[in-house]
């Protein structure tokens, strides 16, 4: 008998009586409107930022004006640069030299101000989202869900991507005394460009 | 008239006969007919909870023998009162045995929820209290509102209790967080014990209170041991004692 | 084979409560965390259906549990994913070593997983020449100094950053005396990075494991379980057999109340979802019994295979924040560990549902609804059963009982009691395990019982008239 067999067999053996216990259906709970403005509320609250657009600025200037002093600006969108576009980083090293990458999202979840990120958008350089030191996601504010109820009942890139990630704000940690440090092993900060 | 048994728990019966006492007075004033069955022990609760709750057998026989006759069954302690109701079960569930099981009330459940009493015109208390409920009374008979589940604030104790002349209430930052008392817990685990006893009465204290009140002597009598060996100057009465009329 | 000793908790809880520092700001802490659930909690009305829900379905797949084992590892073969099955400890450290074997693996990182504790699988990667690295800044603490996780979601929660300020100064050479969490933090990141880019191959846990997708999900705050999962090309993902749902949308349910119960955050700062493996890499699960089926079987203890390991109930537990989560001398500490850690080692761990007060919060903080306080009531009387009651004799308890149901007998031992008084009622407790009165007053001597008070004051006065 193999473990599998053997571990299937004693579950069967020992279960409760299968029929007492029913799936339930699942409602759509949660607050259901989906505004720009409870979302970057909810980002903020995880240390998340907005990169706000300033008057008559492009996103060339936001990023130059936001990160003066970063070297190495990666870009994973076609209508912008950057110093450096993520297809042609081919391994982690060369990410881990990253400052800033620039990546579109394609949608966010206003209850916990969440950005959905997958191979899809990192063109398989799935690393670079969490080797980079800064990350800035482009997001629409048409491609806002409610709360995650909705968001996995509608968005068929949870079923789809090989690694999905949902970033909410930037890596955190509190493992020292208690002490809420954003900017732990992952991104330090994370930045939000509406588009 | 329906008639009342009254039980009063060992530990009620030996330190504080008083309560016992206020308990028996108080329903008498709410035109109760108590009785005191004299041959009654106690329910097993201290077996049952040190796992040896095939050994309480006996005395759940004794308790049902002689408490299957009344009406109502009222216990000022809430531990014995959950213990009969939800695990009195070393003995066959007879019809008497259910019927004690269903029948055995908490002395504020009864006065709140079956007696429905509205004055106490008797009592009087012009001291500031901050009420302690055991952890079986509120989280089991749900005497009180639980922070856990964020459910509206209800007290069946303060509910009473604000019937009562020029008492006025005090909160601590931690209303239900456990004293530990916990039986025997606080025997094995003494260090443990001592530390969330001194922290309860602490809380209270900052917060105010000269009295902690509560409907558990157990409790009391743990947090009264604790603060008065480190010199936490609060003292502590039981809730039928006020309601009964105590001054002080 | 050797008996085991029991855990002595209380011992080890007075030894932690003495550092009055570390166990101020423990207490505190667990409290902060605890206050911030409820606050989360407050925000969502449909927190208890949520919680509702989710008690159902756990219960639904573990009843199932089968079925959505099979269904998940089709889907995951389907995927690309290696699947594995261990039975126990020792088989899933050999799976795992295999895997490394083959890969030719000389450093291995990870990110948290309660089961590789539970399998000690770190001590047995040494023995054949892996270097197994911790890339969660508590785990990594904590295996810097040679300890367990202290707790299952705030692993060196116990510890003060001076603490972590020497330990670091130790490994990583920085100043002793510089006790700014965020330098340590920082030093932490620093140290991490070259580690994470030459690793050979990377670990994960799994929080939920999705049947219809054959996919499963991670949460972490501090972004090093998707570093150690994307940055190597070799993905290993190990998991216990419980951790199975069936459907995606049901981690809207779970998500929501995950973090929420934990940290009191809204949600895990990221909450990967992987179903396959990246392009040129290579994923591995396995999926872990070690104990857990056979806890299936047990009517009373069943339902603790719910667990989402949130700490709430460690948080809440009023005896847990006191005693540090050593004390309980397991992997599994805290409320949920004392009703799961004797189906692992019931002697020695029989003393820890022995360590509560059995106040019942754990139980309503519980995202899952497990009866936890219940369960350690009816472990209490598992354990006398068996045998392994610490602190008093069965023989006593029984004789205790024989007194009980002997109303004369009984008044006899009351009576006497009534006149000494120094102790509390001797017959309900072995006189020599009494410190009652070690740091607390007794109760005063009474004259007078309530047995005799109202003899005298109600049954002679009724005879009267």
């Amino acid at each position: 008998m193999t473990s599998r067999e053997e571990i299937l067999a004693r579950l069967r053996n020992n279960r409760p009586h299968s029929t007492d216990y029913v799936l339930p259906s699942l409602p759509l709970l949660g607050e259901r409107t989906a505004t720009r403005q409870r979302f970057e509320e909810n980002l903020k609250d995880l240390g998340g930022q907005v990169l706000e657009q300033q008057e008559g600025e492009i996103f060339s200037e936001a990023i130059a004006r936001c990160f003066p002093d970063e070297k190495v600006i990666c870009s994973a969108v076609p209508e912008f640069d950057g110093t450096l576009r993520l297809e042609n980083i081919i391994s982690p090293q060369q990410a881990d030299k990253v400052d800033v990458l620039v990546v579109r999202s394609p949608f966010g979840i206003v209850e916990t101000g969440s950005v959905f990120l997958s191979e899809k958008e990192l063109q398989h350089r799935n690393f670079a989202a969490h080797l980079t030191q800064h990350i800035v996601v482009l997001l629409s504010e048409k491609n806002l869900i409610a709360n995650m109820h909705v968001a996995y009942d509608q968005r068929t890139e949870f079923r789809e991507a090989r690694y999905g990630v949902l970033m909410s704000g930037p890596s955190a940690t509190a493992d020292i005394q208690g002490v809420l440090i954003r900017g732990a092993q992952g991104v330090r900060t994370l930045r939000i460009w509406w588009e | 008239m329906q008639k009342i048994g009254l039980f009063i728990p060992c530990y009620i019966d030996a330190f504080f006969p008083k309560v016992g006492i206020a308990t028996l007075e108080l329903l008498e004033k709410c035109a109760q007919n108590v009785e005191y069955p004299m041959a009654q022990t106690c329910c097993g609760q201290p077996l049952a909870n040190v796992g040896c709750h095939s050994d309480a057998a006996e005395a759940e026989a004794l308790f049902v023998r002689h408490f299957a006759r009344y009406d109502a069954i009222v216990v000022p302690s809430g531990s014995c009162a959950h213990h009969v109701r939800e695990r009195f079960d070393a003995i066959p569930q007879t019809e008497e045995v259910c019927h004690v099981r269903s029948h055995i009330y908490e002395l504020i459940e009864f006065l709140h929820d079956i007696l429905e009493v509205q004055a106490f015109p008797w009592a009087e208390f012009p001291h500031k209290v901050g009420i302690h409920n055991g952890c079986s009374t509120l989280r089991s008979l749900r005497t009180a509102s639980m922070s856990e589940l964020g459910e509206p604030f209800f007290s069946k104790p303060q509910a009473l209790l604000s019937r009562v002349k020029g008492i006025s209430f005090v909160t601590p930052h931690r209303p239900d967080e456990c004293c530990g008392f916990g039986g025997t817990f606080s025997i094995t685990e003494e260090a443990v014990s001592i530390r969330m006893g001194l922290d309860k009465v602490q809380d209270y204290y900052k917060a105010g209170a000269e009295y902690i009140v509560s409907a558990d002597s157990s409790c009391l009598m743990h947090q009264q041991g604790c603060a008065e060996h480190a010199g936490v100057p609060i003292r502590f009465i039981h809730i039928a004692e006020i309601l009964n009329g105590a001054q002080a | 084979m050797k008996r085991s000793t029991p855990v002595n908790h209380a011992k080890a809880a007075e030894k932690f409560m003495k550092d009055t520092a570390h166990a101020r700001f423990h207490d505190k802490r667990l409290w902060d965390l605890r206050q911030k659930r409820d606050q989360q909690m407050h925000l969502l009305p449909e927190w208890q259906e949520l919680r509702t829900l989710a008690s159902q379905i756990k219960e639904h797949t573990l009843a199932h549990l089968p079925e959505y084992l099979e269904q998940f590892e089709a889907n995951a073969l389907k995927n690309g994913v290696h699947v594995h099955w261990a039975t126990d400890a020792a088989e899933h450290n050999r799976i795992v070593g295999e895997i490394l074997e083959k890969h030719g693996v000389r450093t291995l990182i990870k990110s948290k997983s309660m089961v590789t504790e539970e399998c000690e699988m770190a001590p047995y990667l040494t023995q054949c020449d892996v270097q197994v690295i911790e890339t969660d800044l508590g785990e990594r603490i904590q295996q810097l100094d040679n300890q367990m996780p202290s707790h299952i979601v705030v692993p060196a929660v116990h510890k003060l950053a001076s603490d972590v300020a020497k330990l670091f100064a130790q490994h990583y050479h920085t100043a002793p005396d510089d006790d700014d969490p965020h330098s340590l933090a920082w030093a932490q990141r620093l140290a991490a990075r070259p580690v994470i880019l030459s690793a050979d191959a990377g670990m994960t846990g799994v929080n939920f494991a999705v049947a219809e997708t054959g996919s499963f999900v991670v949460c972490t705050n501090e972004g090093n379980a998707d570093l150690s999962a994307t940055v190597p090309k070799l993905h290993i993902a190990t998991l216990g057999i419980e951790k199975l749902i069936p459907r995606m949308a049901d981690l809207g349910v779970f998500i929501r109340l995950l973090s929420r119960s934990a940290l009191g955050s809204p949600i895990t700062q990221y909450t990967t979802h992987f179903r396959a493996p990246q392009k040129g890499s290579e994923m591995h699960v396995v999926l872990v019994d070690n104990g857990r089926s056979h806890r299936l079987g047990m009517e009373e203890f069943w339902t603790s295979l719910k667990c989402i390991r949130c700490g709430a109930c460690m948080n809440t537990c009023p005896v847990y924040r006191r005693s540090g989560g050593l004390s309980y001398g397991a992997v599994y500490s805290g409320p949920i560990g004392v009703i799961i850690d004797p189906t692992f080692n019931e002697r020695k761990y029989s003393t820890l549902p022995f360590a509560s007060t059995m106040n019942g919060s754990c139980t309503h903080v519980c995202p899952v609804k497990i009866n936890i306080h219940e369960q350690i009531y009816q472990w209490r009387g598992v354990l006398a059963n068996h045998h392994e009651l610490p602190f008093v004799k069965r023989e006593i308890m029984r004789m205790v009982g024989k007194i009980l149901g002997r109303p004369k007998l009984y008044r006899a031992m009351v009576q006497g009691a009534e006149t000494t008084l120094n102790v509390l009622p001797r017959f309900l407790l072995y006189r020599t395990m009494n410190p009652w009165g070690k740091n607390r007053t007794l109760p005063r001597p009474v004259q007078q019982t309530f047995h005799a008070w109202y003899k005298e004051h109600r049954v002679k006065k009724n005879r009267n008239t």
